[in-house]
């Protein structure tokens, strides 16, 4: 272990069980981690989680803070937390179950607190490779995407100067040196301009 | 008019049913007090979650048989964009409207609208607009309840009805419901668009204003749906369709303003909304308060049952509620993409089953105009709907 010299994860714990919750933070403190706060539910999660950053938030399955959290993984603006809930749900089945189906953390039953330690190594392990993972598969979606923009714009130019493909390139090769851009910016600028306006296939318009 | 004799037996009679602390779990509560399930060969056990998340990863796994469900969760579960992915549909749309838009107390006299009578929702975007242009200095934040959700919706078609850009100029965030109050009255947010009754606790309380209801925003926008797992609707076709016959019947009961005083002393009962009867009184009988010190106003379409074909899962909904949720994210969908999900997360198929059982007309074809009409309409001969206007055009 090199708890000592690595810096303490930091875990923010909410539990609405005030006994509980503090056997399981002495639990934590004494398994090396640093319990940043202990919130009840409906104390402000969100706010509490700006200002603190934990590395971890342990929550009770059954918080009316759940849509809170998974409001952070889906349109926060800032890093995603990994989130290990607990259930007091004594019903093995449901968690193998949850855990299967991919609900995107760890469920521990009863909150035994010697189990907490493993488990939040491994939610914070699964979670950094998932969004790793995630991250790979977005600049691969990226990369395929600005190569069809290319492809795009060199079939325009094609069209519109009546010139092969590898001077079309060499066109927009020298575009984007000439205007200091990236080769899939200046793509977009000659799809903007040579493109025939494509109609707007949103439903509204303000 | 057929009989339960001549259904099919359900597969399981004995299911669990999830709902949220909102007025217009109605249907669902009211089904079971009023015996309609258990005439229906259901023995019904209704379970009271306290997020959605939990609700839909309960369904998800099989702990919960159907719930009263946002209805955008469906398509949104479906693909993959909250927590959990997995196919879920609806064959019953639950409600029409039932939100509203409040703002904090000491926002609303920035304003300068005053408090002789009620401003129109876009009169009330654009004085936030000038609020935001007199004091840069002093951002706003706004809560909802989930992020795929119509009050996230109908709060970022409000400002930008307005002209506000809801990702730039303002801050949305999500929070509990039951936060909701308690956060405005200390100046946490200033503003929110839930569901009820959480509005009406904030004017009853003094704390908020209502600036626009759901229906202002949106008419008759598709609330909440009966929700349940494609998997577990293939595994009990008959239960599922006599749950859908219970809650037809209990929504067109709600239709009857009688129907719904009673509602509000039901619902105020600790095992179901736990809440005075005075707070859920204003949605459900549509003597909808706005502010502390002035009557209220009656309105007809505050919150809608049964009525307007209210019950149809319109494909033309799903595929709007579908977009909204992607656009949100930042990741639109293509056409083929939402068409295929659309088709198999709202299915009026089994709408028009249970519809044919109860010798109720319903609408030909799947999907609507929208953002077309403001007054009543005919759709087809028989089919009256209601109007469907959203703001800003």
């Amino acid at each position: 272990m090199t708890a000592e010299i690595a810096p303490a994860v930091r875990v923010m714990l909410v539990d609405d069980n005030p006994a509980r919750a503090a056997m399981v933070e002495e639990r934590l403190w004494g398994c090396g981690f640093e319990v940043s706060l202990v919130i009840p539910s409906a104390a402000g999660l969100l706010f509490q989680i700006e200002r603190i950053r934990p590395d971890v938030v342990l929550i009770d399955l059954e918080s009316p803070d759940r849509d809170v959290l998974e409001s952070l993984a889906i349109i926060s603006h800032h890093n995603p937390t990994p989130v290990v809930m607990f259930t007091q749900e004594d019903d093995p089945d449901y968690i193998r179950q949850a855990v299967t189906a991919g609900i995107s953390t760890y469920l521990v039953g009863g909150i035994n607190p010697d189990q907490v330690k493993p488990i939040i190594d491994v939610a914070i392990a699964q979670f950094r490779a998932f969004q790793s993972l995630r991250d790979e598969l977005h600049s691969t979606r990226v990369q395929l995407e600005e190569r069809k923009l290319i492809e795009q714009a060199k079939g325009l130019l094609m069209a519109h100067q009546k010139i092969g493909e590898d001077d079309a390139h060499r066109l927009l090769t020298k575009l984007a040196m000439d205007t200091n851009q990236r080769l899939p910016a200046v793509a977009k600028t000659v799809l903007a301009t040579l493109s025939p306006k494509t109609s707007d296939k949103g439903k509204r318009s303000t | 008019m057929t009989s339960n004799s001549q259904l099919a037996p359900p597969e399981k009679a004995a299911i669990s049913v999830g709902f949220m602390r909102l007025t217009d779990s109605a249907p669902l509560i009211m089904a079971l007090e009023g015996g309609t399930f258990a005439r229906h060969g259901l023995d019904v056990t209704l379970v009271r979650e306290v997020s959605w998340a939990n609700l839909r990863d309960k369904l998800v796994v099989g702990k919960l048989d159907a719930a009263h469900l946002l209805s955008p969760l469906p398509m949104m579960t479906t693909l993959g964009a909250g927590g959990i992915r997995a196919n879920m549909l609806t064959g019953l749309s639950l409600s029409l409207n039932g939100n509203a838009l409040t703002l904090a107390s000491a926002l609303w006299d920035q304003l300068g609208l005053g408090d002789a009578s009620r401003p129109a929702a876009l009169a009330t975007a654009r004085a936030l607009k000038g609020r935001l242009e007199r004091e840069p200095g002093q951002p706003l934040t706004f809560a909802t309840v989930h992020a795929f959700s119509t009050h996230s919706f109908q709060l970022r078609l409000w400002l930008k009805a307005g002209s506000i850009d809801p990702d730039r100029d303002v801050r949305i965030i999500v929070l509990p419901p039951e936060q909701m109050c308690d956060s405005l009255a200390r100046g946490i947010i200033d503003g929110f668009c839930v569901g009820e009754p959480w509005s009406s606790v904030a004017v009853q309380q003094g704390i908020g204003v209502v600036a626009a209801t759901g229906h202002d925003i949106w008419n008759n926008a598709p609330e909440k749906v009966l929700g349940v797992t494609e998997h577990w609707h293939n595994h009990h076709p008959a239960t599922h369709l006599r749950l859908r016959l219970a809650l037809m019947e209990a929504c067109r009961e709600l239709a009857e303003p009688a129907r719904r005083r009673e509602a509000a002393e039901v619902l105020s009962d600790p095992r179901y909304l736990d809440l005075p009867v005075r707070v859920l009184v204003p949605s459900l009988t549509g003597e909808f308060g706005f502010a502390k010190n002035q009557p209220p106003r009656w309105l007809a379409d505050f919150l809608v049952f049964h009525r307007y074909q209210a019950g149809f899962p319109w494909r033309s909904h799903a595929q709007w509620l579908l977009r909204e949720g992607c656009a949100m994210l930042g990741k639109p969908v293509g056409d083929d993409v939402c068409q295929a999900l659309v088709q198999r997360c709202y299915r009026p198929d089994l709408y028009r089953e249970a519809a044919r059982h109860l010798g109720i007309a319903s609408p030909s074809r799947d999907a609507k105009e929208e953002n077309r009409h403001a007054a009543p309409w005919e759709f087809e001969p028989g089919i009256t709907l209601g109007p469907d206007l959203m703001i800003g055009g």
